[in-house]
């Protein structure tokens, strides 16, 4: 339910995949050929050359620095915080608030804790829940930024018919205690609890 | 967005992969170069000591790579940024769908482990042939189920029910992808029986 950029993640992925592919390609053929990786080190040589003259031509003040020296270390510095960004965004888009009205003499915010403490409540006395809980996401919706996402831990053997029936329930119950329809996910994860406790026998 | 379109959505993101880890990690190794690079850039603009390569170097070994370098050494390094570039490529281009399965309903997106699903499905049959939680095996892929049963040996098992008591339960679940099921008895295939 996060909002990681995944389309972003592939194309840039993509990206530099066919980058290092390339430059593979590059290295195989300089392996193989002896006139190409002496056409590799001619060009390169001249580009060089080239783009020393260049750096010498845009001094800063008389100084030995060159004002491209300059343009690419910010060029690297923005690359940077861009790539920070990136590794930031991903698994974002947690919130804490559930709903919010506004109204003339003041505002309701109803935290995203109630339906935490709700979804416990509910499922504590069922046999066939290892653990439940509930936490809100920024989603895009008609009603409203946020959407509800419960993760029900399920014992080894519960029947998901049942789990769904009893999560229906509850999900039926926050929809007549907020007044609203959020949108919900709900995700029956077979954790690592599930390893370590009981098998169901009956259900 | 309407419900459905909402539900379908939220299905699908949760059952496949967003490529978060490998995107965390490449953009870390990207960071780090680019990192190193503004440094190295640095202690050359202020007249300092390179850390490992000044830029000037770097530039120029680059330019000279191909020829000083041996071949067999080009060699090395090209399967390495193939293998590297192929990881990357297909993780950009495959689905990259998770073992899990969505269970149609009309309030909300709902995302079940197949893990799940496997050991609900090893009850129903275990108690359709009477046998003990460790006698029974589950596997759910993506479009199929498969039981394995393993009673004690002399003891006749009746696949064809287990089959039956299976399927009806699966097809109960309104499982968005149904799945076919299969059940073997482990005893027909052993050694000497």
């Amino acid at each position: 339910m996060n909002s990681t950029h995944r389309g972003l993640n592939r194309a840039l992925l993509g990206v530099l995949g066919v980058l290092l592919l390339a430059a593979g390609a590059l290295a195989a053929v300089a392996g193989t050929s002896r006139g190409f990786a002496l056409a590799w080190t001619r060009t390169g040589t001249r580009v060089w050359a080239r783009i020393q003259e260049e750096l010498g031509a845009a001094r800063i003040l008389e100084s030995d620095v060159s004002w491209w020296t300059a343009a690419v270390v910010a060029l690297l510095l923005t690359l940077g915080a861009l790539l920070v960004w990136w590794i930031a965004s991903q698994g974002s888009g947690r919130s804490n608030q559930l709903a919010r009205t506004e109204a003339p003499d003041g505002a309701t915010a109803v935290d995203a804790n109630v339906a935490d403490q709700a979804v416990k409540a509910a499922l504590a006395a069922n046999a066939a829940v290892l653990y439940a809980s509930a936490q809100s996401w920024r989603v895009r919706s008609s009603h409203g930024e946020t959407g509800l996402k419960l993760t029900i831990q399920a014992r080894t053997g519960a029947s998901p018919t049942e789990l769904m029936d009893a999560v229906g329930q509850v999900v039926d119950g926050l929809d007549g205690l907020l007044g609203i329809q959020l949108p919900v996910l709900v995700r029956i994860t077979a954790g690592t609890r599930a390893k370590f406790s009981r098998t169901m026998r009956v259900a | 967005m309407s419900q459905s379109t909402l539900i379908r959505r939220l299905s699908r993101r949760e059952t496949h992969s967003a490529r978060s880890a490998l995107s965390i990690v490449s953009g870390a190794v990207l960071l780090i170069l680019i990192l190193w690079l503004v440094v190295e850039l640095v202690l050359s603009m202020t007249g300092n000591a390179p850390l490992t390569l000044s830029p000037a170097e770097l530039a120029e070994r680059t330019a000279a790579l191909a020829t000083d370098t041996l071949p067999a050494a080009l060699w090395g390094a090209a399967a390495v940024l193939v293998l590297l570039g192929l990881v990357l490529v297909s993780a950009a281009i495959l689905p990259g769908r998770k073992s899990r399965h969505v269970l149609a309903n009309p309030r909300s997106a709902v995302v079940v482990d197949s893990q799940v699903l496997a050991g609900a499905i090893s009850r129903i049959a275990r108690n359709a042939a009477g046998l003990a939680p460790e006698q029974v095996t589950s596997s759910v892929g993506r479009k199929r189920v498969h039981v394995v049963l393993d009673p004690a040996s002399g003891r006749a098992v009746d696949t064809e029910a287990v089959r039956a008591a299976v399927q009806k339960h699966t097809s109960g679940y309104e499982l968005r992808r149904p799945l076919a099921v299969s059940v073997t008895n482990a005893q027909d295939t052993a050694v000497g029986a």
